[in-house]
């Protein structure tokens, strides 16, 4: 991988988002094999390998090291990371794409507000159930990270592909950690925030990966995407 | 010394203290060390997914195996002592770049005997005989002592919620600090009549009710008994106005702890004093004793062995004494041996059916072999 690898979500909000903001740096998208292909070119930044990815996928990547620079949220940034922030290297993030990791619990539960309520909830539970704490989730790193640094680890994981905010309903888990931009869908699922539940506040990102093969045309590529966007830290090519 | 002869020397010194070779399995269901330590320990466990979907793991060490098949045979009404020993393959996602993820443990298991600073001292230097026999020399010793913090909260004389909260939390990784400084929160107003009940049954009516008016609905696992419970527990911490001043410094002074390990049973006993904790003092006499004849058993390694308050703590299974013996060439994070107490583990392992004293310790072979410098 000589020439840039370069990636932004394949579809959605995201999508659009991220083509107005290469467009507004002076760097419009075109998408190849029209609207449901996943294959595009860049225009304004030399030869450079354009792919439309999904936002887990781009995280992952830059995680790897297999795509030099992309768009995608902080939020799978900071879960897919195994070593945190050493793996990847936020450059701007947008403004658009925000949403809240948090932790929710039935509002049922009035006796739990905090984590530390939490924690002593999962204790009792494992005494009268033995079995712990089911917590749903798709972030599995980012909810070990932060469970621990708040001394919770009564409970165990359970992973979620989807519509994690039922799981309280179904019985699959108690306890869930997920994305929310407004709260309203946890409110309709009958689960309330923690007041200290907030794991991470997400927005959709320019990110580069410190693990990814830079040579001469990546970093030449990249040079003219950060000054065509007008961002001017030095500090981002150097330690490259 | 080759890796193979250092696993014989040290497997000939536990073989001959009369222990029983045993070679358990090596896969486990992901539950037993999952729902023992907690999803903590899961960034290390080797998993996987059988055909059915089910969760196994490769042993992460062979305490767990060897626990597992003690508590099976005294929950089917074995009884007696037993004392097992091994040489054999565990396996961890690596902490640090370069730790291997199969490496073996030559190591001794022994349940049901007393459980006494003798006892606590005999598996230490039985560990050292073989540290001995594997021709190292190690340069420090790391002591601690899990029965430490829970003695001085109990004598503390704090509200069971709180005392339990604290001990829970000093296992975790995020500590007690939080805790200790956290305002306590009062009960909301609807919920009184609730905690006013004079029956589970009417406080459980009453719980539903302030549900319905506040229109939530009752979802998740935990019964309305549980919540209610919990709701207490939240009302007696409240009464009791939160963490008191002498518990922050208690559990400063505590933390401060981290000296030579002969003085660690006298400055253990100026905090007691000094805060007037008289019923900590079996647990620090348990120390003192044990300081002594690990002293008496192996005077040259005084110098080295050092004790701290907090060490151990997040050691998912033990409760009591422990230790790690560091040799040269190595970070502090990789002893070439360790051990320690687990008296609670045959309990949680079987469901509480069965019940034992246990105690062990461990030769890291591939790490003798790094100390000893490469082809020495």
């Amino acid at each position: 991988m000589s020439r840039l690898s370069l990636a932004i979500p394949s579809k959605g909000r995201l999508k659009e988002k991220s083509e107005e903001w290469l467009a507004g740096a002076g760097f419009p998208v075109t998408q190849i094999g029209g609207e449901r292909g996943y294959q595009a070119a860049i225009e304004g930044l030399g030869d450079v390998d354009m792919r439309l990815l999904s936002a887990r996928e781009i995280a992952q990547g830059l995680v790897e090291g297999s795509l030099h620079a992309g768009i995608t949220g902080e939020d799978l940034l900071h879960d897919l990371a195994p070593d945190g922030e050493a793996d990847f290297r936020v450059v701007e993030r947008l403004g658009f794409g925000g949403a809240d990791v948090i932790v929710a619990v039935p509002q049922a539960w009035v006796d739990v507000d905090t984590m530390a309520d939490l924690e002593a909830a999962g204790a009792a539970f494992r005494k009268a159930h033995h079995r712990r704490l089911r917590v749903a989730t798709k972030y599995m790193r980012l909810t070990r990270r932060f469970f621990a640094a708040r001394s919770v680890g009564e409970y165990r994981l359970v992973e979620s592909a989807g519509a994690t905010e039922a799981a309280p309903t179904t019985g699959t888990a108690d306890v869930i950690v997920d994305i929310t931009s407004t709260g309203a869908t946890l409110r309709a699922n009958g689960l309330k925030i923690l007041s200290d539940g907030l794991i991470l506040k997400s927005e959709a990102a320019v990110a580069i990966s410190p693990h990814a093969a830079w040579n001469g045309p990546a970093k030449a590529s990249l040079r003219t995407l950060l000054a065509g966007a007008d961002i001017t830290d030095r500090d981002i090519l150097q330690n490259l | 010394m080759t890796h193979a002869a250092i696993v014989k020397a040290a497997r000939g010194v536990f073989e001959a203290s009369g222990a029983t070779p045993v070679d358990p399995a090596y896969i486990m269901p992901s539950d037993i060390p999952l729902e023992l330590s907690g999803e903590a320990v899961r960034a290390r466990l080797c998993v996987f997914t059988d055909h059915r979907g089910n969760e196994m793991v490769m042993r992460p060490d062979l305490t767990l195996p060897v626990a597992g098949r003690e508590a099976d045979r005294l929950a089917a009404g074995g009884s007696g002592a037993a004392a097992y020993c091994y040489a054999a393959e565990a396996f961890r996602l690596p902490a640090a770049p370069g730790d291997p993820m199969e490496f073996t443990q030559v190591g001794f298991e022994w349940f049901g005997q007393e459980s006494t600073p003798y006892e606590d001292a005999e598996a230490f230097a039985l560990v050292h005989e073989a540290v001995r026999a594997c021709d190292v020399l190690p340069v420090a010793i790391n002591m601690g002592d899990l029965a430490i913090f829970p003695a001085f909260i109990d004598a503390l004389g704090l509200p069971r919620v709180t005392a339990d909260l604290l001990k829970r939390a000093f296992r975790q990784e995020g500590g007690v600090r939080a805790l200790v400084e956290a305002a306590p929160v009062p009960v909301e107003e609807d919920l009184v009549p609730t905690l006013e009940a004079k029956t589970p049954e009417a406080a459980e009516a009453a719980f539903r009710t302030a549900l319905a008016a506040r229109g939530i609905p009752l979802i998740g696992t935990r019964s309305v008994a549980e919540i209610v419970s919990g709701l207490r527990a939240r009302a007696a911490a409240q009464s009791a106005g939160g963490a008191p001043q002498i518990v922050r410094e208690v559990i400063g002074a505590l933390a401060g702890v981290n000296c030579a390990a002969a003085d660690a049973a006298d400055q253990l006993d100026a905090i007691a004093a000094r805060h007037r904790l008289s019923k900590a003092t079996p647990a620090i006499e348990r120390v003192a004793r044990r300081m002594e004849l690990i002293r008496d058993m192996l005077p040259d390694l005084k110098a080295i062995c050092r004790f701290r308050s907090g060490f151990g703590r997040r050691f998912t299974y033990y409760d009591g004494f422990l230790f790690e013996t560091l040799g040269p060439n190595l970070t502090d994070r990789q002893p070439i041996a360790s051990g320690g107490r687990y008296d609670g583990l045959i309990a949680g392992l079987s469901s509480g059916r069965a019940a034992a004293t246990a105690i062990g310790g461990v030769v890291r072979p591939d790490r003798v072999l790094r100390a000893k410098g490469r082809g020495a």
